[in-house]
């Protein structure tokens, strides 16, 4: 039990020194659930539908939507890298998925593995560009945002394809009270922390991330690591893409756009370094929750919904000033 | 006016409880220099940061020039003449030698447009007072660090400069270079300024300083005038104990062929470098900053690639690896000069950077066994006696010597059969040296060839079997260690071997 306690959790008993150093650390991520917390409450006082079933099962399925891709922009941000392409792979792999599907349940399958097969290989792509011609991820991904957003709506400009009916029934499943995508968005979080935690991979992107010529020099696979991680990432946007035809039933290529943007923003809010070398995956939860909130609170206490996004802003500022005070 | 440019009485500073200095006070008068010397961690750098203005003391009083100094920007420092050059040197990489000396302050006209004859016109005369040659229209980041370095104290004298801070000056520096850096010093005593001289090397402090202030653990331990103090007074001053300063030695026969390094070439540098390694010798390479040393460690160990030459591990039958995880398979590994860059992740945990090049081997199923890593971390926390809050701590808040011990620890854990080790104790404070000469020891003892760049001579001929000296990207010779004089070094170092022949 002891071990356990050690291994797992860190030292049982910890000293001052080392309590003031946790809160140092997690300070930021406290203060934003303490934030969250606050949201709720004031939805709780000032509106009568938000802390119904109907309304939480909903912040849940979108906040899930949202998680995904920012669990994977958070590791290949944590490499130093960033995707800008997420949006419009998600546009992609939407479109892609309604047009194998076509509305038949045999074809179920195998639209999900051209749209899981595309995701790969967006992410091997974006992997090559980086490692062998060297070319920065900022500028690989921009390219590839506008590359797939184009043809995405090459693809078509309308609607096209449909859903079968189990998927989009699955949209609506739920395990218990928790919609089933929920429950996806908490496996991959906790994947995400035992990968962070207890695999070579996820040392090796602490590693990439942190200096990346130190990692090399210490025989870290780093072109390995760079192609997995861009993989990963375009993996969570495939599947995100799947998820949004489940919702929308057939391929809309109005989908994707500003996702990119979103989790960043989210993974910002949860603490990672955009330098690299430093992640966190209960923040990245509290960033995506956080935006997941705001939005369906000031929908539900009718604010005007261009307002949202001068709000979204001023979140991102104080987040970050908030990171800032921390290194001091 | 007082006859002191320099008075800071009484200075304390605490950061977040832990007393960083107590009670320190110094004074300085014009055209002196006084070295500053204790170990790391010791407040060197706190005192000069709070004579910057980039930390404000708890108490005490800083006069300079004769007048109280209350808070004051660093701008306001700047102006008043006092000039810090820290040894990460603050240049503008892009711009050219002229700009940097005069960032910020660029002679201009009317509507502030450049007025680049000036520039240069000003430049040129800051560099001939200096007696020194550069091209000021090079952008820096051509230039060598030592040349970067002299850009720094041009900038410093074009802000007209009366007190001159130098951190660490000849960390960066190697011999002829660190001679012209003392011909400059010396230069700029005699026009009244006034120079603080921090550093490690205890031979440069008695060949510059005219009076010595020891700090240890935020303390002041004594200041002296440099006539009054021997080399085992200021170590024991340092240290707080009288300190074994004899390089340890073993006596071993030669043992077998370990590497053969033939005819390298590179595109950086090297032009034809062969070397032979016997298991449990140190090989010293001598040379300048700038000879190819650093090149040679980085194309040995795969990190740059090899334009010409074989390199061949005997006994692992290991040859022409082309990286440098391919090379640590081979059993062959390279703690490099510039450890925050290139040595260590500095905003990880000291675990990750011991366990990082054995981490595949630490799994099952892909799973990372954390309990076997944790048994590495300690056992080399115990084996290098590293001093770390837990292996959790960021390797950026240990001191240098402890730095440089995660450095040693991460590549024996490897089980290497020959380390290259570039620079082992720059930066590195005087008790940990010798743990780290000890421990070099330890390793030949077990069979471990290590291959030693230093540009302390006395480390050099004190440590090494035998030493290889290197001259613009050859090698100038070979000397044993009965060869080795400080003198035969230099010689071979700065002329090359043909010169050097016939002199």
């Amino acid at each position: 039990m002891n071990l356990l306690a050690s291994g797992f959790f860190g030292k049982r008993k910890r000293s001052a020194q080392s309590r003031a150093v946790f809160l140092r650390r997690n300070g930021p991520i406290i203060m934003v659930y303490a934030f969250i917390l606050l949201l709720v409450l004031i939805g709780i006082t000032q509106s009568e539908r938000f802390f119904t079933e109907r309304n939480l099962t909903n912040v849940a399925r979108q906040s899930a939507f949202l998680g995904l891709v920012a669990l994977g922009q958070m590791l290949v941000i944590l490499t130093a890298g960033i995707d800008l392409s997420v949006g419009s792979l998600v546009k992609v792999s939407i479109l892609v998925s309604a047009i194998v599907m076509n509305g038949e349940s045999a074809n179920v399958l195998p639209a999900i593995i051209a749209t899981l097969g595309l995701g790969v290989l967006v992410g091997l792509i974006h992997g090559f560009l980086i490692n062998e011609l060297r070319i920065a991820p900022f500028i690989v991904t921009l390219a590839s945002l506008v590359i797939l957003r184009g043809i995405g709506l090459t693809i078509s400009s309308s609607p096209v394809g449909k859903a079968s009916r189990e998927v989009m029934m699955f949209y609506v499943q739920k395990i218990g009270p928790i919609p089933i995508i929920a429950w996806m968005f908490f496996l991959l979080i906790v994947l995400t922390m035992l990968l962070l935690r207890f695999t070579v991979f996820g040392k090796y992107l602490y590693a990439v991330g942190g200096n990346i010529e130190v990692a090399r020099l210490s025989g870290v696979p780093i072109k390995a690591v760079r192609y997995g991680v861009y993989v990963l990432c375009s993996l969570t946007a495939a599947v995100t893409g799947l998820l949004w035809l489940s919702r929308m039933g057939v391929g809309d290529p109005a989908i994707g756009d500003g996702i990119e943007l979103q989790t960043i923003t989210a993974v910002i809010i949860g603490g990672t370094s955009l330098f690299g070398g430093r992640a966190s995956v209960l923040g990245t939860l509290g960033g995506v929750l956080l935006l997941g909130i705001t939005a369906n609170l000031l929908v539900m206490l009718g604010v005007n919904q261009f307002i949202q996004g001068l709000i979204q802003g001023v979140i991102i500022v104080a987040a970050v000033a908030l990171y800032k005070q921390e290194g001091d | 006016m007082s006859e002191f440019i320099l008075e800071m009485r009484n200075i304390s500073k605490s950061f977040a409880g832990v007393q960083a200095l107590k009670d320190v006070s110094i004074r300085c008068r014009p055209g002196l220099v006084y070295g500053l010397v204790g170990e790391n961690g010791a407040g060197k750098s706190t005192l000069m940061k709070i004579l910057a203005g980039a930390y404000s003391a708890d108490a005490g009083e800083i006069t300079y020039k004769g007048e109280r100094r209350d808070q004051a920007s660093t701008a306001e420092i700047i102006a008043s003449g006092i000039s810090i050059i820290y040894q990460e040197l603050a240049l503008v990489g892009q711009m050219s030698v002229a700009e940097n000396i005069f960032l910020g302050r660029e002679p201009r006209h009317a509507l502030g447009i450049l007025n680049l004859p000036e520039l240069h016109a000003r430049s040129a005369v800051l560099l001939k007072r200096l007696g020194i040659e550069l091209d000021l229209d090079l952008p820096v980041s051509e230039l060598t660090i030592a040349q970067q370095q002299l850009v720094e104290i041009a900038k410093a004298l074009s802000q007209h400069a009366d007190l001159i801070v130098m951190d660490e000056p000849s960390a960066i520096l190697a011999g002829s270079e660190l001679d012209q850096l003392f011909e400059i010093i010396q230069n700029l005593v005699e026009q009244g300024v006034t120079i603080i001289y921090i550093s490690h090397r205890l031979e440069e402090v008695f060949r510059i300083a005219d009076e010595v202030t020891v700090l240890k653990d935020g303390e002041l331990v004594a200041t002296r005038p440099i006539g009054e103090l021997d080399r085992a007074t200021l170590v024991e001053y340092m240290v707080g104990r009288p300190l074994d300063e004899v390089f340890p030695q073993t006596e071993h026969e030669q043992g077998e062929l370990v590497l053969a390094a033939k005819d390298l070439a590179t595109d950086t540098i090297l032009d034809g470098v062969s070397l032979e390694l016997y298991a449990g010798e140190i090989l010293g390479i001598a040379g300048m900053v700038g000879s190819g040393r650093t090149e040679l460690a980085r194309a040995l160990f795969g990190a740059d690639p090899l334009t010409g030459g074989s390199i061949e591990l005997v006994d692992k039958g290991a040859s022409a690896w082309g990286s440098p995880a391919q090379a640590i398979g081979a059993g062959l590994v390279l703690a490099p000069e510039d450890r925050k860059a290139h040595g260590l992740f500095t905003t990880l945990s000291v675990r990750i950077n011991v366990s990082i090049p054995i981490l595949s081997t630490l799994t099952r199923l892909g799973v990372l066994k954390r309990r076997a890593e944790d048994q590495v971390v300690r056992e080399a926390q115990e084996r290098l006696s590293i001093v770390m809050s837990s292996p959790d701590q960021e390797t950026q808040f240990l001191s240098g010597g402890n730095q440089q011990k995660v450095v040693l620890a991460k590549w024996l854990s490897t089980d290497p059969a020959v380390i290259i080790l570039d620079e082992p104790t720059r930066g590195v404070d005087v008790g940990a040296k010798f743990e780290i000469y000890r421990l070099m020891r330890q390793l030949n003892d077990r069979g471990i060839a290590i291959v030693m760049i230093s540009s302390e001579l006395p480390e050099i001929i004190g440590m090494s079997d035998r030493i290889m000296v290197m001259n613009d990207g050859r090698v100038a010779g070979e000397l044993t260690r009965d060869e080795a004089g400080e003198a035969r070094i230099i010689e071979l170092a700065t002329l090359g071997a043909a010169e050097a022949g016939q002199s």
